[in-house]
């Protein structure tokens, strides 16, 4: 089977009516349908239920997706279904594990403005971000399914005379699937559709947040002839993806989310309880701290959009949004002034208005984080600007830029997850990259600056995972910019890149002697 | 009307080539200088890239850096730029090379960009009157990414409109440039650009830029309306178009610009959807009757590349034409709807394709109308000769003239210098020696 080669689904122009209009007619034949039911599926069994509850965060009283909670138990006996499964699916051609992937895109695609949406009143994604997640959904689809069919190919091994080697990578068995809320389709769809791709049976569930967004990825694998068994969703809260963690027929668990659950995920998945004949492979993806350096050198035109753009779209709640600002001494007064002035131009409203660009966070605890940090950014520093009009309905934050903090200040270390914003003027790039060699993170980086040799210096000295220069940090696109961060940010894997389907197999060398008698036969 | 035939285009074309002035040594420099870089892509991008950084560059040794560290990335150096790259190594060859790149670009600015204030443009914008020719002036400026900005660029607009007013009252009357058969034209003429007077254009939300625009333009409208100036509104990227078209038709709708000023708005004919929206153009002048009619200033689009660009990057067609006949074709078809339009429009050819312009005046002359009763449009720097040939031939020309400091007209420069170095382009098929039929067949 051979499938045309991979290009990015085209987000949509936006720029021009009918697109919008599309949006909102996908809307439209929402809303009546809300709240939609999110199931738990476990094998071929379906349970409804509504003791979990979305939220739409512009309006809390809302409810999004209904969903039963469901328990440890319950994982238990998703896993079961999915160790039992794993033989077959493993067994299945790539070609048609590849073909059911390419079938689920396609059902995303037919949908993609009711899911976008979806996603707008679930998560309070933004109309242009919405979509993109929708569109990343698919790539991850279409993307791993191409790089399952190379990698069934096996790889080439050193051939000599009355010796045939080959390599294999086979399926490692069960993955739970662990995933965020704040790419709540575009996120679970990649770990899982990685997962399936290589022969994997998964067990996703989904943030507790979002559990509609995770019916969705889950409804369109079996829409896309993915077996029932070969993936269950289990909504559920943390005692669930414990157990899935803890659970020894789990072979491989993929999580997206914060540094502290990922890190007690890394330690529990290290036990080897009796009985356990594998070691758990672990992929995470965590929290950043992501800082943009701008060289005296920087154009101030492009440099202030982007920066405002990486840190306040979506409210900050991208991995990869930027958190601090490290702008040369030499244009630091100016280019505070025009964030400044920046600031105050974001759309701060519902995230279903275009053109909004700070929409409310996820929930009330969200907000109250994002408002303990800014008090404490106000104590320890100095608040440049800081929006005026913020909804009262909704868990608005005001959009924030303080500068003035101490280096050991939480404000320039923790990941705050929401619009907040810091710059400190440095004496130069080395200072900068300094004070980036400081943070236990090192997920996404930005870099604004005309001079060649500075950006090659500096793309050799920084740990970050990925680095953007002179353009915004966020918006990673699958095959463009695979994407993953190093040190405490995460496991050091590139989600849409060409190796990460290799941390959901194992690769099995054969060696046969074809001497006989001396003979090669 | 009558179809425009290639004979005329033709002898017309013969006649303005016929008046092109002889090339002065200076501008002759130049042209070499582009020339190189339009033959070697990755001399032309270290070029564009330097010209770029000049005015963020604190020193002539952060200059010379820059330079070397551009230069560096070309593979196949000619002679005089390796010698660069070991002034480079030096701290007093960085200071001489500094100075002497910093002056290059400092020359080259020059002649695209008249001056740094519209009063210091006084000279420039009186010769050219003499020479029979009228100006548009555009005030370069940095993004505009804050509400203060878009203030300060508003507050530079209005002193600009009395600026303009005071340098061309005094100037002896000139019949070919303030008169059309429909009637008279204003002397004072400034072109703005809606990114500058707002920090809101959204692509994806057209309203909020509009809304936002919109007190500021209005105001600016005021003001030309009692100097009795013309304010010509810019197009920009795709992305902005429709908040401007929008913006642009609405106010001009308002009851109290209906007496004035004049005013207008640009038709870009690389737009593969430019036909639809020259009939919107066309029939809401034809619906809103003004003193003034609307004038539509018809472009091929100077962010082509940009374009593409982004329509590759995303997945997208790109909304122009990606093949350049494409785009000259639809001028001239596009050209022929404006004059069919008058007097409900008033049509200006913005063009430095001899063989569009030669075709607008066939295209003038086979309606019956008098020839003065279109207006033709060059950029300074790029149409100067052309300018000169057609006021020597009588023709109303017009040359926009952006004013600004060089920080400020950077993005611009560099757009002009792609357009000049673009292997397509007309000037530079031209400077090749292509022969006159050739330029002149149609496209």
């Amino acid at each position: 089977m051979t499938l045309p080669a991979f290009v990015n689904e085209p987000i949509l122009e936006l720029r021009r009516r009918d697109a919008r209009d599309a949006l909102e007619a996908g809307m439209a034949r929402l809303e009546p349908k809300l709240p939609i039911k999110a199931p738990a599926l476990i094998g071929r069994d379906r349970s409804d239920g509504d003791a979990l509850v979305s939220t739409d965060p512009g309006n809390p009283d809302r409810a999004i997706a209904l969903a039963p909670l469901c328990t440890a138990n319950d994982a238990k006996r998703a896993v079961e279904v999915a160790a039992t499964a794993a033989p077959a699916w493993a067994a299945t051609p790539a070609a048609d594990r590849a073909a059911a992937l390419v079938r689920a895109a396609a059902w995303m695609r037919e949908r993609r403005h009711e899911l976008a949406a979806l996603a707008v009143r679930e998560c309070a994604k933004p109309w242009g971000e919405a979509d993109a997640d929708v569109a990343e959904a698919i790539d991850f689809l279409e993307y791993y399914a191409r790089g399952a069919l190379a990698l069934d190919r096996g790889a080439n091994l050193l051939q000599v005379p009355g010796e045939q080697n080959t390599m294999r990578y086979a399926a490692r068995g069960v993955c739970a699937v662990i995933a965020p809320w704040n790419f709540p389709v575009a996120i679970p769809c990649g770990m899982t559709a990685a997962a399936l791709a290589t022969g994997n049976t998964v067990v996703l569930k989904p943030a507790e947040q979002s559990p509609g967004c995770g019916a969705m990825v889950a409804e369109a694998l079996r829409a896309g002839g993915v077996p029932p068994e070969a993936i269950s969703l289990v909504p559920g809260l943390g005692d669930v993806g414990a157990a899935l963690v803890a659970d020894p027929r789990v072979h491989t668990i993929a999580f997206t989310g914060s540094a502290p659950v990922g890190l007690e995920i890394l330690k529990r998945a290290a036990d080897v309880p009796d009985g356990q004949r594998h070691i758990k492979r672990v992929v995470a993806e965590l929290g950043g701290k992501n800082c943009v350096i701008v060289d005296g050198d920087a154009d101030l035109d492009d440099a202030v959009p982007a920066i405002v753009r990486s840190a306040f779209v979506y409210a900050g709640q991208k991995c990869s949004a930027a958190a601090r600002v490290l702008v040369h001494e030499a244009i630091a007064d100016t280019l505070l002034e025009r964030v400044g002035g920046a600031l105050a131009t974001l759309q701060v409203g519902q995230a279903d208005a275009f053109g909004t660009d700070v929409p409310p966070v996820i929930e009330r605890e969200a907000q109250e984080r994002v408002a303990r940090f800014a008090q404490l950014a106000e104590r320890e520093g100095r608040i440049v600007a800081r929006h005026k009009e913020v909804p009262a309905a909704g868990w608005f934050c005001a959009p924030t830029v303080a500068t003035g903090l101490p280096p050991q200040s939480d404000v320039l270390t923790e990941e705050i997850f929401g619009p907040l914003l810091t710059v400190e003027a440095v004496r130069d790039v080395d200072d900068a990259l300094d004070r980036v060699d400081g943070l236990r993170q090192a997920l996404t980086g930005g870099l604004f600056c005309r001079n060649p040799r500075t950006v090659e210096r500096v793309a050799a000295r920084t740990p970050v995972g990925n680095l953007y220069v002179n353009r915004h940090i966020t918006g990673a696109m699958v095959g463009r910019q695979p994407f993953g961060g190093n040190r405490l940010s995460g496991t050091g894997t590139k989600a849409g890149g060409p190796d990460y389907l290799l941390q959901f197999v194992e690769p099995r060398v054969v060696t046969e002697n074809t001497v006989r008698h001396g003979l090669v036969v | 009307m009558t179809p425009v035939a290639d004979a005329d285009v033709l002898e017309i074309g013969r006649t303005l080539a016929a008046a092109l002035p002889t090339r002065r040594s200076l501008r002759a420099l130049d042209d070499k200088a582009m020339g190189l870089a339009s033959h070697d892509a990755e001399l032309r991008a270290a070029l564009f890239r330097f010209v770029d950084v000049v005015p963020a560059c604190r020193s002539l040794d952060d200059l010379a850096r820059h330079l070397a560290g551009f230069l560096d990335e070309v593979g196949d150096r000619p002679m005089p730029l390796d010698v660069a790259m070991r002034m480079a190594n030096s701290k007093a060859g960085r200071a001489t090379l500094g100075a002497a790149a910093a002056a290059g670009v400092r020359h080259m600015a020059h002649r695209f960009i008249v001056a740094e204030t519209p009063r210091d443009a006084e000279r420039i914008m009186r010769g050219l009157w003499e020479d029979g020719v009228g100006t548009s002036v555009d005030l370069l400026g940095e993004a505009t990414v804050t509400s203060a900005e878009a203030d300060g660029y508003a507050a530079r607009c209005a002193e600009a409109l009395d600026q303009l007013t005071r340098v061309y009252a005094p100037l002896p009357e000139r019949a070919a440039l303030e008169a059309d058969s429909i009637g008279p034209i204003a002397r004072a003429n400034l072109s703005v650009k809606v990114s500058a007077l707002t920090p809101l254009l959204r692509p994806d939300a057209p309203e909020l830029g509009k809304s936002d625009a919109a007190p500021r333009l209005r105001d600016l409208l005021r003001r030309a309306r009692e100097l009795g100036a013309h304010l010509h509104i810019d197009m920009e990227s795709f992305d902005s178009r429709e908040a401007i078209t929008d913006l642009v038709l609405e106010l001009l709708s308002e009851d109290e610009f209906r007496d004035g000023p004049s005013a207008g708005i640009v038709l870009q004919a690389y737009l593969v959807d430019s036909p639809a929206l020259c009939d919107r153009i066309t029939s809401w002048a034809a619906e809103h009757p003004r003193a003034h009619p609307l004038s539509v200033r018809l472009v091929k689009g100077a962010y082509w590349d940009h374009e593409i660009v982004e329509a590759r990057q995303h997945g997208w067609t790109a909304p122009v034409f990606e093949v350049k006949a494409q785009s000259d074709r639809n001028f001239e078809a596009l050209t022929v709807r404006l004059l069919e339009a008058r007097p409900h429009v008033r049509p200006m050819i913005a063009s430095h394709n001899l063989r569009s312009v030669a075709h607008a005046i066939a295209a003038n002359a086979a309606t019956g109308a008098d020839p003065r009763d279109v207006e033709f449009q060059v950029l300074r720097g790029l149409g100067d000769d052309l300018q000169h040939a057609l006021a020597h031939e009588g023709y109303r020309v017009r040359t926009y003239c952006p004013v600004g400091d060089l920080v400020a007209g950077m993005a611009y420069l560099v757009r002009r210098l792609l357009e000049n170095t673009s292997n397509e382009g007309f000037l530079m098929l031209q400077a090749e020696g292509h022969s006159l039929e050739e330029l002149l067949s149609a496209p």
